[in-house]
């Protein structure tokens, strides 16, 4: 599904990501983990074209990833999601399913289907600037969930969350789980990753420490978290 | 194949882009302003007017104002574009919209493409209007028809089409403001220089300038190569004009203007593609 190989992004001197190789399987719940500045924001925009590799390739099925056809099987959530705020949450979603060559009946069967996915029913024909900041990342979410992707990339979904909306994106990405959608999730919150996730890896500094099942990254004793401590502190 | 798949999504930013601008407060009361002042003008084509202690006939007053009118509009519309083009990257990109559209199967130069159009449509349009509220006035109050006025307004659209794409370009590259009054200073370099040319035709600028300096006349100095090459804004305003003044039957003025603003809009616009292909979207 997901490859990338010897991927090095620089800025001007600083590898943000450096010789960064490895691959995601169809069907597979990813997590990309590291600290701040480690590159996993990076390595994000490029499988999204959003910026370009100083070198090497990443490709999603196969066609490399700066063709804009291939994101059309790609839902996307951002960091910090934003919406405008002059828009109501339904004619966002409706411009998302515009934007993957829905009709208008089609988009509006579409959107019904996210709103009542993502919880936010009678709430969507307000505007977004009236909404928490927990509303927008929802809806931000539904938007990535517009058209069954194939291939749903989260970029700190959970951020600016609290507990229970945090436990509501991780019950709907659980939920997701039997569609037999790929996930690559970067995130902070290792508890949750241990619980989403399959497979993860841990990047420090633009360089891979490790990819592996979280079984076997995580031994006997250990959680997520102690090994994540132990391989970014060296 | 291609070509048809790759047209709705440009038309569908063009949408969008128009929307979002028309649903601005900013660009409401700018609107209403502009038409409410245009509005006022009818009063000057009631008045009288003498020249020489001669009095004007209706027929000239109206083509004289209704010129002038053209000028001013145009000029006021292009001011405005430019305000409308400078800030839409940045607000796209904070209110997290660009990041949207390109994370879906959308390609840059289609988007860069629907922006163009929309700006482009919704400044012509402006303008457009504003030139139609002079033609009622003139046809309804004055009973002079001039459909010649709208066709000269579209052909004078193409220097919206300039200022949109030049303003879109320099605020990738400077901020916005900057980007502004960069495309400011050219439209009012190449106004002064065109009407400074404008002057020297004149029968008494030709009377002073042909006795002492015949000969420097024919020399092809850098300012003058610079003011031929130089985006010739009011050119293609006067090109437009001259259907006005002589109407639709008669004479169009020299279309060297409407060639250069046109060339300048291919060449800042492959510009533009390069600059924004090279983007990081955040």
């Amino acid at each position: 599904m997901i490859e990338l190989k010897n991927v090095i992004k620089r800025y001007e001197s600083l590898a943000a990501v450096d010789d960064v190789s490895f691959s995601v399987k169809t069907g597979e719940y990813f997590a990309l983990l590291g600290p701040n500045g480690a590159g996993k924001t990076t390595i994000v925009k490029m499988l999204l074209d959003f910026t370009r590799p100083t070198s090497g390739s990443l490709s999603l099925n196969g066609t490399p990833s700066s063709q804009a056809e291939c994101r059309r099987s790609i839902g996307y959530l951002a960091e910090n999601n934003h919406i405008p705020p002059s828009l109501s949450g339904w004619q966002y979603l409706l411009r998302c399913a515009e934007l993957l060559d829905m009709n208008r009946s089609e988009a509006t069967d579409q959107c019904r289907r996210i709103v009542e996915l993502i919880g936010m029913q009678g709430r969507e024909s307000t505007k977004v600037g009236t909404y928490s900041k927990g509303m927008v990342q929802r809806f931000g979410l539904g938007a990535a969930l517009m058209g069954n992707p194939k291939l749903l990339i989260l970029d700190e979904p959970t951020s600016g969350l609290d507990p229970i909306g945090i436990r509501e994106i991780r019950q709907l990405l659980e939920s997701l789980k039997g569609e037999g959608m790929t996930i690559f999730l970067n995130s902070h919150l290792l508890s949750e990753v241990e619980k989403i996730c399959d497979t993860a890896a841990i990047i420090n500094r633009g360089k891979l420490l490790v990819k592996d099942s979280i079984s076997a990254i995580v031994k006997d004793g250990e959680t997520l978290e102690d090994v994540f401590v132990r391989l970014v502190k060296g | 194949m291609k070509t048809s798949k790759s047209l709705p999504p440009i038309a569908r930013i063009t949408k969008y882009t128009l929307i979002d601008e028309v649903q601005q407060r900013s660009f409401i009361v700018m609107f209403l302003i502009c038409a409410l002042c245009v509005f006022l003008l009818r009063g000057c084509f009631q008045g009288s007017y003498m020249v020489n202690g001669q009095a004007l006939d209706a027929g000239t007053i109206v083509r004289t104002l209704s010129k002038a009118t053209f000028h001013v509009i145009g000029a006021g519309v292009m001011v405005i574009a430019a305000l409308l083009s400078m800030r839409i990257f940045r607000r796209e990109r904070n209110e997290g919209m660009q990041s949207c559209i390109l994370s879906k199967p959308i390609a840059r130069w289609q988007y860069v493409i629907g922006k163009i159009l929309g700006l482009w449509v919704l400044s012509a349009l402006f303008m457009f209007i504003l030139h139609s509220i002079i033609f009622l006035i003139t046809s309804i109050s004055l009973k002079v028809f001039m459909p010649e006025y709208l066709a000269a307004s579209l052909i004078c659209s193409i220097n919206l089409l300039f200022v949109v794409i030049a303003v879109l370009l320099l605020s990738l590259l400077m901020p916005d403001i900057v980007a502004f009054l960069c495309v400011l200073g050219v439209g009012i370099v190449g106004f002064v220089a065109d009407g400074i040319a404008a002057a020297s035709h004149s029968q008494i600028a030709q009377a002073i300038l042909q006795q002492p300096t015949g000969q420097s006349q024919s020399d092809l100095t850098w300012w003058k190569v610079v003011y031929v090459v130089w985006p010739k804004l009011l050119g293609v305003q006067q090109l437009a004009s001259s259907l006005i003044e002589s109407g639709s039957s008669n004479g169009f003025g020299p279309i060297y203007p409407l060639i250069n603003v046109l060339a300048y809009c291919l060449i800042l616009g492959a510009l533009l593609f390069k600059r924004f292909r090279n983007e990081d979207i955040v």
